[in-house]
């Protein structure tokens, strides 16, 4: 194949067999910014910006035409030659070479230099791009916990000392995902040590297993049909809530045999703890649902329950005992 | 150079020369992969291809095929379950099967204080073991026959992972959700009269099954006794009551807890029932 | 006295099938000149692997088929699940849920490719479970090919990780509480293993933050991993060669039984060194190795 690059002696040029090529220029390129120029005027302003176009076009087209005659006028371009050829080493006799000084182990060289730069470089690159990414992965599911209160209705709608299974949405916002079961009973009222005043006593005892999570059920018949009593559905202030009537001897988790009374403590299986509870105030009558407390263990029944509670840990976890420094830190809960 | 006694070969030269025999051998007396030893690759991945095609076949006809009964799930489960309900209180959660031997390992330690042991302390020693097993056996021999611990560990690996698998597959709980199914069942094999029917009702619902066994279904948990026949033992209705409300009053030490929370009239309605199971006909 | 091979002229069909194999050949070449990559590809394909080799050495060619199943069959998927917990306020149920259930019973052949990618996860597991076990056997696992067990494990584990993540994927009973259990063991590790739950779960509880999060670790994180695991696995494969069955007497890698008897009557534990190079194999025609 011929070659296409024009030969950098143009005096040669005659003597061989090649295909007849102009001299090298650089300004059709303007010449070419100067034609798209004028096209787009047309379409957006035709006096001003093709005008410009015009001008540009013509002056780029007259040094291109002055460069492309350059032969023609016998007048010689200076081309650079594509290929450089390198400087010999060791030329003795040159006065411009500079005689570089013997580099001592003190010194930092240039390319000790960049080596540093570079592993620095790129660390703090790595770190730029992977802390926010890191973050943004790991934060938002510990940062903003808030607790959600449920709205369970009047507690007059609570017969005493009946057992329900209640079900209710814990986060309006997050709809049925954030639905959760409890057992629930109206203990009736008992003295308040600190005012000596009668208030509600409720018992709600989460069904999460405290051994892996598992949805504990009730031991007992459940239902109207069963119980006699019937099913208790509201929509209260904070969504729907749906109470089943129950009679329990206990509760029992399907997932690997753990086994706990009705007040919540472990009678059997390899739970470490009490079935956690929830904690509850009682608002303008109603009966509104606080965040859930780990509990290690209740003593006695009912409105009388002693129940030694704990901060909120994961399941699995001891609270107490030697096995409690297992688990130092807890994350953020609500 | 001056004269040095030949050592004894070390054992990583050994086996860097044994390789070297072996790849040099490869090379003399192999045969190329292709298309001996990528033929075979391609039948068994045919294989492969084919089961699970035939796996999801069967699934579809099994499960959810037109006019199929929406009740019987199939062999091979159903299309999907319930859509998810994280306040149930009658699902019984199963992992998917290749983990039912880790599934069964967390209900063999029922123990809390050792329960550690099922969750992490078995599976991540048999990871590290897994793991370092190169650097637990440096012996070059590769024969079966000259490998006995080699040969021993495997099979009781093999052997034990497929007990657990099996186990945790046939694990119930027999809670109230599972066990009402059985009540026609009971109700035909023991014959039981109708005044024997609101107890059995509850026998299935108050998680007697938990710990006790009746007709082939519940846990034996705690000593509890079967109680298929429990009638034979003439105890009378006033006992069982009585057993009911305070299990230790007629079984010192038993670790049934109380059932009074039941009320005394369920109470009477379990002893009826249990005082007309005489036994499977 | 120069001798000029007399050279007959190449017939018409000579000529044709000379022309057509150049044709044939020439993109192969061209692609070779510029990367490299066809020489690879031969190598791969001609290397000598041992002459005896067991259909039991399938199993791991299998397992990657049953992975490149789930691969296709899971992009498939992906373009018509949703990874939402949210309630379709039509019809009631979790969008995710319906996904599934859409994919499964209206969409065409829905049915096969989720049929295929839920058993084609069984088999593949199996099948891992199946070649760890023939490599054991054949105490492939010693040296030089430590490095390979080790890669195959992280396989191992990563595939039943990937199962676990995508078993969450359908949103119905079974997958949420077989999560919630799974998430709650990693949380039982002491120190850090509360956090670690609350990192997966996204949040104190499951919620729609858990399923978007397994999506993303199921669909890119975990297969990335298992990818680039399985290409070192097979570059150490390829590079150290296949071994062939323990029980072989004559081919690469067997212990012959006369050496085996001398070394028991000679009381020495370890094989009689051979006389090192091919040579000495070739030199012995009819003795076995």
């Amino acid at each position: 194949m011929e070659s296409e690059q024009p030969s950098p002696d143009t005096e040669h040029e005659s003597a061989r067999e090649e295909a007849h090529l102009p001299s090298p220029t650089l300004w059709p390129i303007g010449f070419a910014i100067g034609i798209v120029v004028v096209l787009v005027g047309l379409i957006i302003d035709p006096l001003l910006i093709s005008t410009i176009g015009a001008v540009i076009a013509i002056v780029f087209g007259f040094l291109w035409a002055r460069d492309a005659t350059a032969e023609l006028r016998e007048e010689r371009v200076v081309v650079e030659p594509e290929r450089r050829e390198l400087p010999d080493a060791g030329a003795e006799d040159d006065p411009h070479q500079v005689t570089l000084t013997p580099v001592t182990d003190t010194q930092v060289t240039r390319s000790v230099f960049l080596e540093g730069a570079t592993l620095g470089l790129g660390a703090a690159i790595g770190g730029l791009i992977t802390i926010p990414v890191a973050g943004f992965a790991v934060l938002p599911g510990f940062l903003g916990q808030e607790l959600h209160k449920v709205d369970l209705g009047p507690i007059e709608r609570f017969p005493l000392n009946q057992w329900y299974v209640a079900t209710f949405i814990v986060d309006p916002t997050q709809g049925e995902v954030s639905k959760r079961a409890a057992f629930l009973r109206n203990n009736g009222t008992v003295a308040d040590p600190k005012t000596n005043q009668q208030v509600p006593s409720f018992s709600i005892i989460s069904n999460r297993c405290t051994h892996l999570g598992c949805p504990t059920q009730a031991n007992g018949p459940s239902g109207l049909r069963f119980t006699g009593k019937p099913t208790i559905k509201q929509h209260t202030l904070t969504g729907p809530a749906e109470f089943v009537p129950v009679v329990p001897a206990g509760y029992g988790c399907p997932c690997h045999g753990s086994q706990f009374d009705t007040e919540g403590n472990r009678t059997a299986g390899p739970a470490p703890r009490a079935l956690d509870r929830y904690a509850f105030e009682i608002n303008h009558g109603r009966l509104v649902l606080l965040g859930t407390y780990s509990v290690s263990e209740v003593v006695g029944t009912g409105a009388q329950a002693q129940i030694y509670k704990y901060k909120q840990a994961g399941p699995g976890e001891h609270i107490n005992g030697p096995e409690q420094w297992l688990y130092p830190l807890q994350p953020p809960h609500n | 150079m001056a004269a040095i006694p030949k050592e004894k070969p070390s054992a990583v030269d050994e086996k860097r020369a044994e390789f070297a025999r072996y790849k040099a051998d490869v090379k003399a007396r192999g045969k190329p992969f292709y298309p001996y030893a990528m033929f075979h690759d391609t039948i068994m991945s045919l294989v492969v291809v084919c089961t699970i095609i035939g796996l999801a076949v069967i699934w579809k006809w099994s499960a959810w095929a037109p006019g199929h009964d929406p009740t019987h799930p199939g062999i091979l489960g159903p299309e999907i379950d319930s859509p998810a309900n994280p306040g149930t209180t009658s699902f019984v959660p199963r992992p998917d099967w290749y983990f039912y031997f880790l599934f069964y390992l967390l209900r063999v330690f029922k123990w809390p204080e050792s329960v550690f042991l099922g969750t992490i302390g078995v599976p991540t020693i048999a990871l590290v073991l897994l793991l370092m097993l190169p650097f637990l056996d440096r012996r070059q021999v590769r024969r079966p026959s000259a490998r006995p611990v080699a040969m021993v560990a495997a099979v009781l690996t093999i052997v034990s992972m497929g007990v657990l698998t099996w186990k945790g597959a046939t694990a119930n709980e027999a809670l109230a959700s599972e066990v009402v199914q059985n009540i026609p069942k009971w109700i035909k094999d023991e014959q039981l009269p109708k005044n024997a029917v609101p107890g059995v009702n509850l026998f299935a619902r108050a998680g007697c099954t938990a710990c006790h066994t009746y007709d082939g279904v519940g846990g034996a948990l705690l000593g509890a006794p079967d109680l298929t026949q429990i009638a034979d033992r003439h105890l009378g209705i006033a006992t069982q009551i009585k057993h009911l409300n305070n299990p230790s009053s007629v079984t010192p030490g038993s670790p049934m807890p109380s059932f009074s929370s039941l009320g005394q009239e369920r109470l009477r309605q379990l002893a009826i029932f249990l005082e007309a199971s005489k036994g499977t006909h | 006295m120069a001798t000029t091979a007399y050279k007959r002229k190449p017939s018409k069909s000579e000529l044709r099938r000379q022309t057509v194999e150049e044709l044939v050949v020439y993109p192969f070449d061209w692609l070779e000149e510029r990367s490299g990559l066809v020489g690879g590809i031969k190598y791969f394909l001609f290397r000598k692997v041992p002459a005896d080799i067991n259909w039991m050495q399938t199993l791991g060619s299998a397992a990657l088929t049953a992975f490149l199943v789930q691969a296709i069959t899971g992009v498939i998927l992906a373009m018509y699940y949703v990874p939402s917990a949210d309630i379709d306020p039509h019809t009631g149920q979790p969008v995710a849920w319906e996904s599934i259930v859409n994919i499964t019973d209206h969409l065409t052949l829905g049915w096969l490719v989720r049929g295929m990618h839920r058993w084609g996860a069984s088999i593949f597991i199996i099948l891992m479970f199946l070649h760890m076990g023939r490599v054991f056997l054949f105490g492939a696992y010693k040296y030089p090919r430590e490095l390979n067990w080790i890669v195959g494990v992280l396989i191992l584990v990563m595939g039943m990780m990937e199962g676990f993540t995508g078993y969450l994927l359908p949103w119905d009973q079974t997958a949420y509480w077989a999560t919630v259990v799974g998430i709650n063991l990693n949380g039982t590790a002491p120190f850090l293993g509360p956090w670690l739950a609350q990192f997966l779960r996204g949040g104190q509880e499951i919620s729609g933050a858990t399923l978007t999060r397994f999506y993303s670790l199921h669909m890119l994180v975990i297969p990335g991993g298992i990818i680039a695991l399985i290409t070192l696995h097979l570059y150490l494969v390829i590079r150290l060669g296949v071994t062939s069955p323990p029980w072989s007497e004559d081919a690469a890698g067997g212990e012959p039984e006369e050496a085996d008897a001398e070394r028991r009557r000679s009381g020495l534990t370890r094989p009689v060194p051979r006389p090192a190079g091919a040579q000495a194999m070739q030199a012995e025609p009819g003795g076995s190795e």
